[in-house]
């Protein structure tokens, strides 16, 4: 009898396992297999090429640029997006902002509902340098000095690619937290308040610790997030001047779509894989499981 | 029991087949009905370009509705995607049963990548049959789709890139066109000196303007020979002192481009510099006459790119290419493909419209007149039969791993990020990883 159950069990999640099978596993296996290939799009034919892939992808400057260029992406991120999403989302939750707090989080939240491509090219305005937004208004208000090529100068482009990120999803990540802040009891608070625990001991001591759960959640959300990012460096800057603002996923499509180097971009591929799943595996481990202990 | 799983799997399996084949029966279905409704033998010919904007997409719609109303029995499926994404798909679709009848294609080693697909229809013999049709189609346009001594394509457009000059601002300084590069430069300088904070305009962000310059720059700098070698990818080294020489001179050039010139695009510099008359020189495609007709209001001119005084190149050579359209060998109906593509590459089909319309400077001879076409646009053809030669652009010349990185590397000059030798050094790199591959 159970087994039978079993079996009809099985038979319910099938089309879910083919599905996950057809476009997950089985691409992902096929990457691997790739990545010890080489191969153009229009080609016929694989060759298997051993480890020379992996050895360019060790010796590939480009690879340490965007290296470098993602993990200030996921430090930035996480920073602004996580760590002022939340001290945002406490103050828009605060008793104090009460009446405003649906003004602003509609606010906040709009840039999350713009595609990015129309983001991009929104920003691509913006930091114009002969008639962009952000020079004006710097020199309106007088500060000509601080006028840029922002996205002509290698020093500051990636900061700039950057922001376009930190300001679209920032009001994303602030009403994750504002509802996982609204499911806090309340009486928390107010016990604090009798014991005379100011705002900043309240957030610390009471915001902080009750909203671990979704801090995992927002932290998985924005590095692996920063470890795929694609489209604002694609649009805006194209991963220069130079090579200086790629990043992984951009410099896997340059490789596999322009220089039709579909082998080594499988293997580049790869790398980004093994990136996100080890953070996301320690973030698992350290955040995400304590807290079904608790 | 272990059995019955199985058939599980295998009845979800053939389910999902059942389902993919009912949405491919509808289709051919419904074609079928559109056929019999004309009545005949209707032919179908999918034709697959790279022009989804206009004007050309409604001129070839035009076009096409033209043909058709002149041939009832055909019906020309057309689809189309803009230039990046067009390359992406016909190069996943040409090796495969998909490939479409007719597409269109660049020609260099865009052109031999299709025809190394093994699904390019040899046209050399369309050519001999009907003399009468091939003489009128520009010898210039025939030569870069010729491999192996084989017609591989049918030509359509004729392009080629010059330094457009304002010419009152010229007058005003009393500059002459400069045919060296010292000349050059010291134009640049003079212009400067009058208040020109740009004297040349680009747009740099787009990496196929660097390109176009690194093309022409390396075509009048390095020895023929070299060059020929460096760009087969079985042998290119990229190692000739001559190289560096190229950018540094590109640095120098840039120079002159004024700080904005990295961070915006080509269209962008054309039309807030050079159609302001701010930047009184840049380097522009033949194909952007048309585009300049309702922005530009004042008299220009064209020079080719100078001679270095130690290059070893062709100074009289014109970089530029012909476009044109392959037929695919997989075709149902060759001879109503090649019907399509010479009605549309002769004065009573697409040529004068090609012009007219979509801008792009046909490669029929004689296609266009004094009444029907631009005098920039008869200026600009005399310009092309001037050129000893047509030097091919960079991105058509050699491999995308070369020319990626080389355009990378030159960018980074510009910004002062990277040296010229240090740019060398990663296309030397570039180049031998692809000499391992062959």
């Amino acid at each position: 009898m159970t087994q039978k159950r079993n079996r009809t069990a099985f038979f319910y999640i099938l089309p879910c396992l083919i599905v996950l099978g057809l476009f997950v596993y089985y691409p992902l296996i096929m990457n691997l297999v790739y990545s010890f290939q080489s191969f153009g799009m229009s080609d016929t034919t694989r060759e298997f090429v051993g480890l020379a892939n992996f050895k360019k992808l060790f010796s590939d400057e480009i690879i340490l640029t965007s290296l470098k260029n993602n993990v200030l992406y996921a430090v930035i991120s996480v920073i602004i997006q996580v760590g002022f999403g939340l001290v945002l989302a406490a103050v828009l939750e605060d008793r104090v902002f009460q009446k405003f707090s649906p003004f602003f989080r509609t606010t906040y939240f709009i840039p999350t509902l713009l595609s990015m491509t129309v983001v991009c090219l929104l920003f691509e305005f913006i930091y114009n340098p002969q008639m962009g937004l952000l020079n004006s208004f710097l020199e309106l208000i007088g500060l000509d000095g601080l006028t840029n090529v922002w996205l002509g100068k290698s020093s500051i482009a990636m900061y700039a690619v950057i922001a376009v990120s930190q300001w679209q999803s920032t009001g994303y990540v602030t009403m994750l937290f504002i509802v996982a802040i609204q499911k806090i009891p309340r009486d928390l608070y107010e016990a604090a308040e009798m014991d005379g625990a100011g705002k900043i001991r309240q957030f610390f001591c009471i915001t902080v610790p009750q909203v671990k759960q979704m801090f995992f959640v927002t932290m998985v959300i924005t590095v692996v997030g920063a470890f795929t990012v694609f489209n604002e460096p694609y649009i805006l800057t194209g991963g220069g001047p130079g090579t200086s603002t790629m990043t992984l996923a951009l410099h896997m499509y340059q490789t596999g779509v322009v220089k039709n180097d579909m082998g080594y971009a499988s293997t580049i591929a790869l790398l980004i894989f093994v990136i996100t799943a080890v953070l996301s595996s320690i973030q698992f481990l350290t955040i995400g499981g304590k807290e079904e202990e608790a | 029991m272990k059995l019955k799983k199985y058939n599980v799997l295998a009845a979800a399996v053939l389910a999902a087949f059942a389902l993919t084949a009912c949405g491919g029966g509808s289709e051919t279905a419904s074609n079928e009905g559109a056929g019999s409704g004309a009545g005949g033998d209707q032919i179908e010919i999918d034709f697959f370009h790279r022009w989804p904007n206009d004007p050309k997409n409604a001129m070839f719609k035009e076009l096409i509705a033209r043909y058709e109303e002149e041939n009832p029995n055909v019906k020309i499926n057309m689809d189309c995607i803009l230039n990046d994404q067009y390359k992406e798909k016909i190069r996943m679709i040409v090796s495969t049963d998909e490939v479409p009848d007719i597409f269109s294609s660049w020609s260099g080693t865009f052109a031999q990548e299709m025809i190394d697909s093994g699904n390019v229809m040899d046209l050399t013999s369309v050519f001999e049959e009907d003399p009468e049709w091939s003489d009128t189609i520009a010898e210039v346009s025939k030569g870069p789709f010729t491999f192996d001594g084989k017609l591989m394509a049918i030509p359509w457009s004729q392009d080629g890139k010059a330094f457009f000059y304002n010419k009152r601002i010229f007058e005003e300084n009393n500059l002459e066109v400069p045919t060296t590069w010292e000349e050059f430069i010291d134009v640049l300088d003079k212009l400067k000196a009058a208040g020109y904070e740009t004297p040349i305009a680009e747009g740099l962000k787009d990496q196929w303007a660097i390109l176009h310059y690194l093309g022409t720059m390396n075509q009048r700098m390095v020895d023929p020979e070299v060059l020929a070698a460096d760009y087969d990818p079985a042998t290119g080294e990229f190692t000739d002192p001559a190289y560096v020489d190229v950018l540094e001179k590109w640095q120098q050039l840039t120079s002159y481009m004024g700080e904005v010139a990295v961070a915006i695009d080509h269209e962008t510099a054309r039309n807030t510099l050079f159609a302001t008359e701010e930047a009184p020189i840049m380097y522009l495609q033949f194909a952007e006459i048309s585009l300049m007709t309702d922005t530009v209001n004042f008299d220009y001119g064209y020079f080719n790119f100078p001679a270095f005084e130690e290059g070893k190149g062709d100074p009289n050579a014109l970089t530029g290419a012909p476009e044109g359209f392959m037929i695919s060998n997989k075709a149902e109906h060759p001879e109503e493909c090649i019907k399509f593509l010479k009605w549309l590459v002769s004065p009573e089909g697409g040529a004068v419209q090609l012009t007219v319309e979509g801008g792009d400077l046909t490669c029929v001879n004689g296609a266009l007149t004094e009444e029907n076409a631009l005098p920039a646009q008869i200026e600009a053809l005399e310009t092309i039969d001037a050129a000893s030669q047509m030097a091919p652009w960079f991105d058509n010349a050699c491999d995308a791993s070369i020319y990626t990185v080389f355009g990378q590397g030159a960018s980074a000059v510009a910004t002062g990020d990277m040296t010229p030798e240090d740019a060398m050094a990663d296309v030397q790199a570039a180049a031998a990883d692809l000499r391992t591959k062959q």
